[in-house]
């Protein structure tokens, strides 16, 4: 296929991990389609989509990997955690066991992933009589995690978008930051050099 | 195929066109603007994968950019049925660079032929033997227009600008500049225009001197573009074209001229040679203003020296792009072609830095002293103050309606005198020159509306009065919250669009299940994969660890592959725990429930994963002697869950002192005496397992009460598997100091450290050997090779110098006679009891 001329600014990698069953492919579809499905199908593998976002007036391509939750496709899923600019670890509010297992995909984060920015999602938060996890625990969690909190319904659609744009604008202000560092580093580095090169030569 | 090859008659042409099929043209037609013309469309065709894709090259001819360029669109059937089917591939420039060579490796079955331009190819396209005569007259049309370029453009810049729209810019932006209308607005904006020819004099003195000249306008104008011709530059400033200070008297004056109350700021000057022009806008609007850029043409003597020629400005304010050109053509009466020159050359030559012409504006102001006469005749022309009557004699107004200069512009009513030529310092023109409109202000281009245009009598310095225009200019602008929702939405349908084009496989099968599996039996099975997207699809197998798609008791068939659209097949998995794989599988099973997961790829797509499981059959091959020792029953009796959970068990405790299995190989061995002559093959013989193989793995899986059920070799070779197979060599971890000991004594340490059925398990062996070669039916040498091979199997210790001698050397120490040390070993009790029970019974 010809190599489309950019039609972005920057493009970002975004992973959706989770225990199966919390809603990673719903919301997916949410954000990129704007549509629900009821029916459940696990995915068994990964699958992604694309969104492209307007923050701030830069053009910022998403291209979201969805992955499969459950237990034994665990090692073969962290492979998928290379180059990855941010991650959105999911639970489902009406599952406690679903959020008792964040901390362990918050471990399989740090063991797979550099530097990455992350954010939790406590999805399928539209119904109060079955909802388990209370906001207060899981607002109590993140904090300790420093790590923002959203609660979701892909089916409702509430606080979708929003959540998505929040992991995006955290991803591209890193990487507006490092670049800056980087090119801070740069001219530093610029400004030494030659001095040191020309003294020695002189002398 | 009808739509091939229509010439299409170019307006009135007298061209006979065969009859064309309009639907095709008319389709194609939507992809183009207004102004550009189709001239030629070839069906042609490119190779991808098996499949044949058709391309329409579309010759096509740009009035704004006076260029031809042939655009290739790929579709996905013919004949077209609607716009949305062409795709836009490659996109030739007809320039110098650009050729269309035929290539010579043409057969019968498929002609082909090569497209490059300067930026794009060589880019290979097909034709059917049966297109020939419209490949011809393709070809000849194609090289017509390209002679046409190289005769009339001899030296100055072609113009393909016109072209980026179709270049591959990105849907996104194609999309948006389609829905243009929906967000974009008009930003009324005051243009005022100014020209005069200053006759070298210095500007004056005197802080508002210029006022008369730039301050006419009812409304404070946006934005200034004043030229001035025939500038007074010092003569050490004259070679400097950037010398600011010969400007800077004017430039001041000209700020403290404005109209009066508004801030205004200078945007840009430009000077080259005596022709100068500055644009000044008002303070705030200077941040709408983007690429600000400037150039200049010398015209006059050889075209070079600069006295006459023209500068230019340039500017984008919002969207809109603007173009200031300030010119001095060519002097003195019956010159009319020197001046038409003069203007070509500039139109011409005339591009900015991002490579933009003069004509790529939508806004242009041309002003200056364009010298254009009126014509002399007899009787000397009316009264000078009736301009309707001079003008009908005007030089510059006959030329543009001949076309030969300043095509498509416009200019305002005349209502003044001509500007040229006074006797300095008065209102009195000065007849040895006949009286002419030399002071012109012209302009082209959309949403502009003169509101003035006159002369100033009342400056009095120069032989030519100053002439002032006065425009309202409609500028593009994006209404900001219209564009954003517009983007919003482009955005959304181009993603979806790239989503919706992913290329999608379905599996009938995630989970392929073997069912029953054996050691040293093949089976296999397959699962199918669909093509359920308009697109082929090419898949793969995804290495996993490096090198390796899948476990080694696996095989894949294909391991990679295309599907065309709407079609199958199946991928056939093989299944073979053999001799090389066996621990591998064993080592899978003790840490999952299943085989092993491939990840089937799907080319720019998705990945699945497909699980291998089955329920494997225990058997003791590959089975530690630890895990053996632990079995209350026999093998086949053992699920896969409760083999694994053997495996896991690492307790101290043992149900027997050595593993069954191997205690009724050894003892069948024994027993058969003089008929295990030569029993033991060598190490390699292992690779190759007796037919009979699988018998004597069910009698010792179940602990058969029936007569052995294979040869001796085969029980030979048995034994061997059921010492080697194991994932740790039988004297590990101490192999390395077993090698490295100096004497039986030291090395004896080691083995009473081993756990109590691997130390039981080696003595009762050498005694076993010891025994068969004390009665000849082995030979000692070849024993020890094999043996010590396999008990100290070890892929570090392997690259020890003498490494094989070494494990040989040991074997034969152990596998000798010596009492005193074997009564050593007998201490250990669980040794002695077998020992004695073992060969004996």
């Amino acid at each position: 296929m010809a190599k489309m001329a950019r039609g972005f600014d920057h493009l970002f990698k975004l992973l959706i991990i989770g225990d199966s069953g919390v809603g990673k492919s719903s919301l997916l579809i949410r954000f990129s389609d704007d549509t629900f499905s009821g029916s459940y199908i696990t995915t068994i593998g990964v699958d992604f989509k694309i969104r492209t976002v307007d923050i701030g007036g830069l053009r910022v391509k998403l291209q979201i990997w969805d992955t499969a939750g459950q237990e034994r496709f665990r090692t073969i899923t962290s492979t998928y955690y290379r180059g990855t600019h941010g991650v959105i670890v999911v639970y489902d509010v009406t599952n406690g066991e679903s959020f008792a297992n964040v901390r362990r995909w918050l471990e399989e984060i740090q063991n797979n992933c550099d530097v990455v920015n992350k954010v939790l999602v406590g999805n399928k938060n539209d119904d109060p009589d079955r909802k388990v996890v209370i906001t207060e625990d899981a607002q109590r969690f993140a904090k300790q995690m420093d790590i923002e909190l959203f609660e979701t319904s892909a089916k409702d659609n509430i606080n979708v978008d929003e959540m998505f744009l929040s992991i995006t604008r955290q991803v591209l202000q890193h990487k507006l930051r490092t670049t800056s560092n980087e090119q801070q580093k740069d001219t530093i580095h610029l400004k030494n050099t030659p001095g040191t090169k020309r003294r020695k030569c002189c002398s | 195929m009808e739509l091939v090859g229509d010439t299409i008659s170019n307006g009135s042409s007298s061209a006979d066109p065969p009859v064309p099929a309009k639907s095709t043209l008319n389709i194609v037609k939507q992809r183009f603007k207004k102004d550009e013309d189709i001239l030629y469309i070839f069906e042609s065709y490119q190779l991808k994968g098996p499949e044949y894709v058709t391309h329409l090259l579309v010759l096509v001819s740009s009035e704004s950019g006076g260029t031809y360029a042939i655009v290739s669109f790929s579709c996905q059937r013919t004949p077209l049925s609607s716009v949305n089917e062409l795709v836009i591939g490659k996109v030739f420039a007809i320039d110098e660079q650009f050729k269309l060579r035929q290539d010579d490796t043409s057969s019968i079955a498929a002609q082909q032929f090569d497209l490059f331009s300067g930026e794009e190819g060589p880019i290979k396209y097909y034709y059917y033997p049966s297109e020939t005569a419209k490949f011809e007259e393709f070809y000849a049309t194609v090289v017509n227009c390209q002679a046409l370029m190289t005769a009339i453009h001899l030296d100055t810049v072609l113009n393909f600008r016109w072209l980026n729209d179709y270049r591959q810019i990105g849907e996104v932006k194609q999309e948006l500049k389609k829905r243009e209308s929906e967000y974009m607005i008009y930003q009324d904006t005051k243009i005022y225009c100014a020209t005069w020819n200053v006759n070298n004099k210095q500007c004056l003195n005197g802080s508002h001197s210029l006022r008369t000249w730039l301050s006419r306008s009812e409304q404070p104008p946006d934005i200034y573009a004043i030229g001035i011709q025939e500038l007074y530059v010092p003569a050490k400033s004259m070679l400097s074209s950037t010398d600011a200070a010969a400007d800077a008297q004017w430039i001041n004056n000209m700020i403290n001229s404005m109209y009066p109350g508004v801030e205004y700021s200078i945007l840009k000057s430009y000077r080259m040679m005596a022709v100068f022009l500055i644009v000044i806008v008002r303070k705030p609007l200077k941040q709408q203003i983007l690429n600000v850029r400037c150039n200049y043409v010398t015209r006059g003597i050889f075209n070079a020296l600069g006295n006459k020629g023209g500068v230019a400005i340039s500017l984008q304010l919002n969207e809109g792009n603007i173009c200031f050109v300030n010119s001095h053509l060519a002097a003195h009466s019956g010159q009319k072609a020197a001046r038409n020159q003069d203007y070509q050359g500039i139109v011409g030559g005339m591009s900015f830095e991002d490579g933009r012409t003069i004509n790529d504006h939508d806004h242009i102001f041309w002003l200056g002293d364009l010298n254009y006469r009126l014509k002399e005749r007899e009787p000397q022309p009316g009264p000078l103050d009736d301009p309707q009557l001079l003008l009908i004699d005007d030089e510059l107004r006959e030329e543009m309606n001949n076309n030969q200069c300043f095509i498509g512009y416009s200019e305002g009513d005349i209502k003044f005198q001509p500007t040229y030529k006074f006797e300095p310092n008065t209102d009195n023109y000065d007849m040895r020159r006949l009286p002419s409109y030399c002071d012109r202000i012209l302009w082209k281009g959309t949403r502009i509306e003169l509101l003035e245009y006159n002369s100033i009598m009342e400056i009095r310095q120069s032989d030519h009065k100053p002439v002032y225009g006065v425009f309202h200019v409609k500028i593009k602008t994006r209404d900001h919250a219209k564009y954003k929702r517009v983007q919003e939405e482009v955005l959304k349908a181009v993603d979806k669009r790239e989503n919706d084009n992913q290329p999608q496989i379905e599996v009938d099968k995630t989970i392929i299940d073997f069912g029953r599996v054996r050691f040293n039996e093949p089976s296999s099975s397959y699962f199918n994969v669909y093509n359920t997207c308009p697109l082929q699809v090419d898949f793969s197998f995804k290495e996993k660890d490096i090198d390796s798609i899948c476990e080694p008791y696996l095989q894949i068939d294909p391991r990679e592959g295309s599907l065309l659209i709407d079609s199958a097949r199946s991928i056939w998995l093989k299944m073979h725990a053999d001799v090389r794989s066996i621990s591998g599988l064993l080592r899978k099973i003790r840490t999952n429930d299943n085989f092993d997961i491939l990840i089937l790829h799907v080319k720019n797509g998705r990945d699945i994963f497909i699980t291998v499981t089955g329920d494997y059959q225990p058997s003791c091959f590959g089975l530690s002697m630890e895990t053996m020792c632990r079995t209350d029953r026999a093998l086949s009796d053992y699920s896969q869950s409760q083999i694994k959970e053997l495996m896991n068990n690492n307790s101290p405790h043992y149900r027997v002192t050595m593993p069954r299995e191997f205690f009724l190989l050894i003892d069948y061995l024994y027993k058969q005496g003089a008929l295990q002559q030569g029993a033991f093959p060598s190490y390699e013989s292992r690779n190759q397992l007796k037919a009979d193989f699988n018998a004597v793995r069910d009698w010792l899986d179940t602990w058969s009460q029936d007569p052995f059920p294979a040869s001796v070799e085969t029980a030979a070779q048995a034994l061997l598997l059921l010492l080697d197979l194991p994932e740790q060599a039988l004297l590990e971890p101490f192999v390395e100091n077993l090698l490295n000991s100096a004497s039986k004594q030291e090395a004896m340490n080691y083995i009473d450290l081993l756990s109590p059925p691997n130390r039981n398990v080696f003595m009762h062996l050498c005694m076993f050997l010891r025994v068969g070669i004390e009665s000849g039916y082995y030979d000692m040498h070849q024993v020890a090779v094999t043996f010590g091979r396999i008990l100290l199997r070890s892929s570090e210790c392997s690259a020890l110098p003498n490494y094989h001698s070494k494990c040989c050397a040991f074997m034969k120490m152990f596998i000798e006679s010596d009492e005193e040390l074997m009564g050593n070993g007998n201490d250990s009790g669980a040794g002695s009891g077998t020992r004695s029970t073992g060969l004996h019974a």
